[in-house]
């Protein structure tokens, strides 16, 4: 009963015609972001979020989770009518997609993905409306220990799932936590590493970060070489999947949508890992495994529907702890934080209008995606072919004007620019930008709770293991960083992706 | 390496406090000795297998380094200039640059281009969002 009083005040926030106009607003941008290669839903969530601060917290969060799961459904465009996929999630779309495209059936293609996307985004909405209540009520009993130490294992799965050096991952996330930590101490009002800057008395801001390392440096690569993008010529036709599809499809639809919504819950990359098993899953569980990689639509459904049900399963963590599982779920901490909501295990009773609504209005969001990407699929292959060398001056105005309406500061716009270069040559020298944001939003809380936690102990470090939930985190984040020194694991975690996939 | 060595000296410098009550410089100067650690780690690990050309991306061929220099020049000034010279003015200016010299396109697509999308920007930043742009010594805005 409780749980449709709850329900109730979901819909009555959603439905209220200026958060429809966030809601959509959102998925139009996040289509728009996903359809468009260049510029990701960390960038455009960035991007947007200085518009957001006239708005009500519930519209703010509406709309910026609105750009995440919008670019989930858009990416899969891109994949599959240029081979290019419009954000990372939708890497493996491209080996199916694109062949079914090129044999005339973009149209089942992009209308599977469609599909699978709703159904997968829809159940895993369910999952977190049924899961985060009694999670946040077990998330009550923990305190700063627990709390430094799940966010120690979030990172150090965020790091272990890097892409290459787990050394350079990790360089990254600490040179992040200082970065973080960098403004006033929160117990005594000290400066720190402010260099007598007053603009850095209240921290180096996540925006000019966000923006500078995913938005600017991501326009630098893009421009330093000639990129081609062949839109396929053929008419889109046919979107609806015969029902052969819809028997081939079922199965990878439901699998997906579970391997989704679960690793989704766990730190790391989320919506991208999941749609590489889901389709390594796809492919091994296959009675063709020889298909995969012709045109499959198994392998479309599976790993575009995973990456959808991976948005439900990332807010758990972040509505019912307070700790970012990823990048983008850190840039929504950012937002809450912005909008003086503090999200956690509180946040169910002290702010139900706002965990129920931005959950509600998810389910809304995905009627609207579906709505955007089918009947409207001509209008976003038209944007598909608007040529880079126009996008590219826009997407740069947009970051400079963005990140200075936050402060109306220009020290903004240099430390973007200086982000900017940072991310550039990051990329260029193999060092990920993701364990550093993350690193960057946890570290102020990873300080807290670490000092707090001594403080409790009276200096005695045996309080992180002497209480079981604290202790096993610990373990199993030691466990993951002496992992690469263990013969046999070291070589699997730098395998899984390519061999799973290919 | 260095950056790690600030981070720890400066740490210390901001009072390390006790295991009882940590003090400001605690969690710096601990993050500074893993940074340490992981720089001296990388640094012999670039010394026993130094990187080939061609391996890292950045000594790849075929890169258009002008194009990222000229932009970040042009990105640099234009935070040099924008409040004297107002939001307007230096934004046209900038995106013609950037229309016309970065990737080539017509004068007139790109002073036109240049001039509508900096009133788009204007109108939903200044005149929706009510964010304070600034005027410029030409007062525009």
């Amino acid at each position: 009963m409780e749980f449709l009083n709850y329900l109730g005040i979901g819909f009555s926030v959603a439905l209220q015609p200026i958060n429809l106009f966030y809601c959509f607003v959102g998925v139009f941008i996040g289509t728009l972001v996903g359809v468009l290669p260049g510029i990701g839903p960390v960038g455009a969530m960035s991007l947007l979020l200085p518009t957001t601060f006239k708005a009500t917290p519930e519209a703010a969060i509406i709309m910026l989770a609105g750009i995440y799961y919008g670019a989930m459904y858009g990416g899969s465009t891109t994949s599959i009518l240029v081979n290019i996929p419009g954000e990372a999630a939708s890497v493996v779309t491209c080996l199916d997609g694109y062949q079914m495209a090129q044999q005339g059936r973009a149209g089942p293609a992009l209308g599977i993905a469609a599909f699978g996307s709703f159904i997968a985004g829809t159940l895993s909405i369910l999952g977190l409306m049924l899961l985060a209540p009694p999670l946040s009520k077990f998330a009550l009993r923990f305190g700063p220990p627990e709390y430094f130490t799940l966010m120690v294992l979030g990172l150090t799965i965020l790091i272990y799932l890097a892409h290459g050096s787990m050394s350079k991952a990790l360089i990254m996330a600490a040179f992040g936590i200082i970065l973080g930590l960098v403004g006033l101490d929160s117990i005594n009002a000290r400066p720190r590493f402010t260099f007598g800057k007053m603009e850095l008395i209240d921290g180096v801001g996540l925006v000019p970060v966000v923006m500078g390392l995913f938005g600017v440096s991501e326009v630098l690569l893009n421009i330093e070489q000639v990129v081609r993008r062949d839109v396929l010529r053929t008419k889109v036709k046919g979107l609806l999947p015969t029902v052969k599809d819809w028997r081939n499809s079922t199965g990878p639809i439901a699998r997906g949508s579970l391997l989704g919504f679960f690793l989704g819950i766990l730190p790391g990359g989320g919506a991208i890992i999941s749609s590489f098993i889901s389709y390594a899953v796809e492919k091994r569980v296959s009675k063709h495994p020889e298909r995969f990689g012709t045109g499959a639509i198994e392998g479309v459904a599976g790993p575009e529907s995973a990456n959808n049900a991976a948005t439900g399963g990332a807010f758990i963590p972040l509505m019912t702890l307070g700790i970012p599982p990823n990048v983008i779920m850190a840039m929504l901490l950012g937002a809450f934080m912005i909008h003086g909501v503090t999200p956690g295990p509180l946040m169910m009773k002290q702010n139900p209008g706002i965990f129920w609504g931005v959950i509600v209005s998810m389910y809304i969001g995905n009627i609207m995606l579906l709505i955007l990407n089918l009947p409207l699929i001509t209008i976003w292959v038209q944007v598909l072919k608007v040529p880079y060398k126009i996008l590219f001056p826009l997407i740069l105005l947009f970051c400079l004007i963005g990140v200075y309406s936050v402060n109306n500061v220009v020290f903004d716009i240099y430390l973007m620019l200086i982000f900017g270069i940072m991310g550039y040559l990051m990329k260029k020298f193999g060092y990920e930008g993701a364990p550093l944001v993350l690193a960057f939003v946890l570290g102020p809380l990873m300080e807290n709770n670490l000092r707090k936690s001594l403080i409790i102990s009276q200096g005695d470090f045996s309080i992180f293991f002497t209480r079981p939930l604290a202790a096993a985190s610990l373990i199993l984040a030691l466990f993951l960083l002496i992992s690469p020194f263990i013969p046999g694991l070291g070589k699997k975690r730098k395998v899984i992706p390519k061999e799973e996939v290919l | 390496m260095a950056v790690s060595i600030g981070v720890c000296y400066g740490g210390y410098g901001l009072d390390l406090g006790t295991l009882h009550d940590p003090g400001s410089g605690f969690m710096f100067f601990w993050v500074g000795i893993i940074m340490i650690g992981l720089s001296i780690g990388l640094l012999i690990r670039a010394i026993k297998r130094p990187a080939v050309a061609g391996e890292l991306k950045i000594f790849r061929t075929g890169i258009r380094w002008g194009k990222v220099v000229s932009t970040l020049v042009a990105l640099m000034l234009y935070a040099y200039v924008f409040v004297p010279l107002g939001f307007i003015l230096s934004t046209v200016l900038l995106l013609i640059f950037l229309f016309k010299a970065v990737e080539p396109q017509r004068w007139s697509w790109a002073i036109l281009g240049a001039m509508i999308s900096t009133l788009a920007a204007y109108g939903v930043f200044h005149l929706w969002l009510r964010s304070p742009l600034p005027k410029g010594f030409l007062g525009i805005g």
